[in-house]
């Protein structure tokens, strides 16, 4: 076992930089993928939870409260075992984009209900006295209004579907964690923990740190905003 | 051109209304008064459809109001002026005038825009087509939604306490606004605390206490003198 400070460990991290690389794009990949799905899946289970309807509703929350009360290790585990027992010939990678879909599609869900019962009931009566069905209220007024509300959490869901990709090594996925696992224990590449963990960590920093930031600011801007319009009705 | 009949309206098991015979003409100017709570607001928001009623109908111009003819409804025969405003904040205000006309009514862009100048001229603020509503003060928040309800060229306009929500100074404005669209042939269902404004314009008063249509006639009738003892209580508190 070799020191964090231990020039050898270093250089064969630099030798694998390749390596690490490509699990960085494969965790970024797999990001995108399970990002698309969940804001189908969200979008889908925000409108129902704010749709008004019981039955739709119900759907609603008993997804989110499955998906959000579980680990997301463990779903990735049952979907992939599920699948292999059902004899559905499906790749690493793909139950990997499913089940990050599956389990954040309830939080972008979750960020989508508040976003939309954040607006005032006075919007949805303004529109429908004019004459807008539902879909048309949604997507001329309500919606527009929420994606500004909700940008910053959506970021910050971001992040942690960048993070959770991490749960991928556990079905044996080729991600940024995973990777660097298998550097560490590697027969050839064994040994160099501390060098393999620090520049596995940067990678996620890099790639997570300005998304926080940029949500940071965001949710900063809309605060002032919003001051400054109470200041103006009252002046 | 409305017409309510033996509408009741629960609110679990609240009773809001309670069994409301009513019909508008069409070009008459009713205001509706009465306390709080007395089902005022909820009474307008029955004719567009924004409440349903539990039980009862409501027809406008003979069609009837239910939550699948409410859209199409409201598109071609009515408008609504909020205590709140309630403009759309993440429009300018010309586009909150443009908003239902292009995309409800099929107004060509240009025409819509051209409509919606004059009817901001109308109420003095031509100058503010392109600024964000949030920026202006509630008076002229209220001159807009009037001008938005306006540019649906619809025969119909509620308007639920239009200034209760403004500060004095601002009710005036919007009050001799109201005061000119009366002139003209649409039906306006106001409801309103504003006694002086019903005195001049409205054809008829009703007055609405605990889910009942109390008592109904001209303004005349109402002010010299009224007939129910509820009436003249509710009058007196709110002339003196
Ligand atoms: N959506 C609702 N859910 C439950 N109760 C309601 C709802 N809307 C109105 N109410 C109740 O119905 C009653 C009548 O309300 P409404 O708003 O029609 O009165 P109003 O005459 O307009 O009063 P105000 O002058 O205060 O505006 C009130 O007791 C109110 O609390
Ligand atoms: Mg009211």
């Amino acid at each position: 076992m070799e020191t964090i400070f231990s020039a050898k460990a270093w250089a064969t991290v630099w030798q694998y930089r390749a390596t690490f690389l490509n699990g960085l794009i494969n965790t970024l990949q797999s990001a995108v993928v399970g990002l698309v799905i969940a804001m189908v899946i969200g979008f889908a289970i925000g409108l129902m939870a704010t749709s008004g309807r019981r039955g739709l509703q119900a759907v609603a929350r008993v997804y989110v409260e499955f998906f959000q009360n579980t680990p997301l290790i463990l779903q990735v585990c049952f979907l992939y075992y599920a699948l292999a027992y059902s004899g559905v010939r499906i790749t690493v990678v793909v139950v990997g984009f499913i089940a990050l879909g599956l389990y954040h599609g309830a939080y972008v869900g979750e960020v989508g209900r508040a976003g939309i019962q954040a607006i005032p009931a006075g919007q949805f009566a303004a529109a429908r006295s004019q004459g807008f069905g539902y879909a048309q209220t949604m997507r001329y007024v309500i919606l527009p209004q929420t994606v500004k509300i909700i940008l910053p959490p959506m970021v910050n869901q971001v992040v942690a579907l960048i993070k959770n990709t991490s749960c991928l090594y556990i079905i044996g996925g080729a991600d940024l964690i995973a990777t660097t696992y298998n550097f560490v224990t590697g027969a050839s590449t064994g040994g160099a923990y501390g060098p393999a963990y620090l520049v596995g960590g940067l990678l996620f920093f890099l790639v997570c740190y300005p998304l926080s930031m940029m949500a940071g600011r965001w949710e900063r801007r809309l605060k002032a905003r919003d001051q400054m319009q109470k200041g103006g009705e009252q002046a | 051109m409305i017409k309510l009949k033996n509408v009741h309206k629960k609110f679990g098991h609240l009773e809001v209304l309670k069994g409301i015979d009513l019909t508008v003409e069409k070009g008459e100017k009713l205001v509706t008064i009465g306390p709080s709570g007395s089902g005022k607001s909820t009474l307008i928001r029955c004719m567009n459809g924004l409440e349903e009623v539990t039980a009862g109908e409501v027809y406008i111009d003979g069609h009837r109001m239910t939550h699948k003819t409410r859209a199409a409804l409201n598109r071609q025969y009515s408008s609504m002026v909020f205590q709140q405003f309630n403009l759309y904040p993440h429009l300018t205000v010309m586009e909150n005038l443009m908003l239902a006309p292009v995309k409800l009514k099929n107004m060509p862009k240009a025409e819509a825009q051209e409509l919606a100048m004059q009817n901001l001229k109308r109420v003095g603020l031509a100058q503010k087509a392109q600024v964000y509503p949030t920026t202006l003060s509630g008076g002229q928040q209220q001159r807009i939604a009037i001008a938005r309800s306006l540019t649906m060229k619809n025969p119909i306009i509620y308007f639920d306490e239009p200034t209760s929500a403004l500060d004095p100074e601002m009710v005036q404005e919007v009050l001799d606004i109201m005061v000119e669209l009366s002139h003209e042939n649409i039906t306006m269902v106001v409801v309103t605390h504003e006694m002086g404004f019903a005195r001049e314009v409205a054809d008829r008063v009703v007055f609405c206490d605990g889910g009942n249509l109390i008592e109904q006639g001209t303004p005349e009738h109402f002010f010299t003198n009224p007939e129910h003892e509820r009436t003249r209580a509710f009058l007196s508190k709110i002339l003196r």
